[in-house]
């Protein structure tokens, strides 16, 4: 970390008004305090450092634009900026014009890393959160499709293939998982 | 509730095809049920988010990102408008003056409990409403006014945005369809920073029903 102290749920609520009103200053504040963990959650779903610093970019922009649409009711401030983070993700690895630029072997690297990435994931849940604990309940499969989506950013295809299971199987587990996951963490 | 928590789910998780889930983001910005279900869904799995690794250099990225960001986000604006006026000036005056190019879409006046003409609302759908005060209100220290309308029952009622004084400024309304007649305005008195569950929690102000300016 280079200075950046985690920012509390409410600090980053404000810091959302800040951006709303046109403060330039409030969204540094959030790129200081949150750049470090938005470029790891980017890391992990992108492998290479030049698209997570790309993909960290694109969100704060984005988060620039639509900061005036972030309501507190909706859920926390964090997950709203981490959800704006993921879905830039997953536009750099569904823009097939840009990953045919790649060498094949860069392109296996990034899957690797990806697949890699979600089991770390999985493993470094705290072991006293709920979602730990709801998780480890789960078919390990449906876990296991779940946290690749997450922190992979694989879409059903990919994932039905890391699985070996055909793409209805695989849908069906997914959503067989959410729907325990929700009721247990209820 | 579950079919629309799965979909939430899965639109979180970037699962559903790209013609849904552009359709599912447009929503977030004006039906409140669904983005609030999306928040639920963003929650739960957060904490997968947190066993990222915090990586060095982030900071080094702001004059790219300054680069980019244009001059203020788009967003619902108060126009401009004078100070409190004095009660019982003619809502007329309004209406049939050169004031308002383009003209307003609808028209409400809001009234305090007693029937006491508060305020206007002018609301010029997009991202345009204009809010003026007839009478003089006391908003007591700690409190801010926050306005809201009720585009309908499903949606609910949504912040217009919060308002300083009784001179309007600020807001972060959503995008919403054009206003319809009948469509209910209200200002409530919230806690500074505006209403902490993103829903009127407050005393009403004032309150008036919209009627359409243009005979639709």
């Amino acid at each position: 970390m280079e200075g950046g102290l985690p920012v509390t749920s409410a600090e980053l609520t404000d810091a959302l008004r800040g951006c709303a009103g046109g403060d330039r200053n409030a969204l540094r504040r959030i790129l200081n305090a949150e750049g470090g963990r938005m470029l790891g959650i980017a890391q992990r779903m992108l492998h290479r450092r030049d698209l997570a610093e790309e993909a960290v970019q694109d969100a704060m922009v984005r988060i620039w634009q639509k900061a005036h649409q972030f309501h507190a009711g909706d859920g926390s401030a964090h997950g709203w900026i981490f959800a704006i983070l993921r879905n830039r993700c997953r536009n750099i690895l569904r823009d097939s014009a840009r990953l045919s630029t790649f060498a094949p072997e860069d392109l296996t690297a990034m899957q690797d890393a990806r697949l890699g990435a979600a089991t770390h994931a999985a493993a470094g849940l705290e072991e006293g959160l709920a979602l730990h604990a709801c998780l480890s309940r789960l078919d390990p499969a449906a876990a296991r499709a779940i946290v690749l989506a997450h922190v992979g950013g694989f879409n059903h295809d990919e994932i039905s293939d890391a699985l070996s299971v055909p793409l209805g199987t695989c849908k069906s587990w997914i959503r067989r998982g959410l729907d325990t996951l929700r009721r247990c963490l209820s | 509730m579950s079919e629309t928590d799965l979909r939430a789910e899965e639109f979180v998780l970037g699962l559903l095809d790209p013609a849904t889930e552009a359709e599912l983001t447009d929503a977030l910005e004006h039906d409140r049920v669904w983005a609030a279900a999306v928040g639920r869904a963003r929650d739960r799995l957060r904490p997968l988010d947190d066993t990222a690794p915090d990586l060095p250099g982030a900071a080094r990225l702001w004059d790219g990102v300054a680069a980019r960001l244009g001059p203020a986000p788009a967003r619902r604006r108060w126009l401009p408008l004078g100070a409190a006026t004095a009660a019982g000036l003619a809502v007329g005056l309004f209406i049939g003056g050169t004031w308002f190019t383009p003209d307003p879409i609808v028209l409400a006046v809001l009234v305090d409990e007693a029937g006491t003409p508060t305020a206007v609302v002018e609301d010029f759908g997009h991202a345009d409403a204009r809010i003026r005060f007839v009478r003089d209100i006391q908003v007591p220290q700690g409190r801010q006014m926050q306005v809201w309308t009720l585009p309908s029952a499903e949606t609910g009622p949504v912040s217009l945005g919060l308002l300083r004084g009784a001179a309007g400024t600020e807001l972060d309304a959503p995008r919403l369809p054009d206003p319809g007649n009948g469509q209910l305005y209200e200002i409530t008195l919230e806690p500074a920073g505006g209403s902490p569950t993103g829903r009127p929690t407050g005393a009403i102000l004032a309150k008036g029903l919209a009627a359409r300016q243009d005979g639709v």
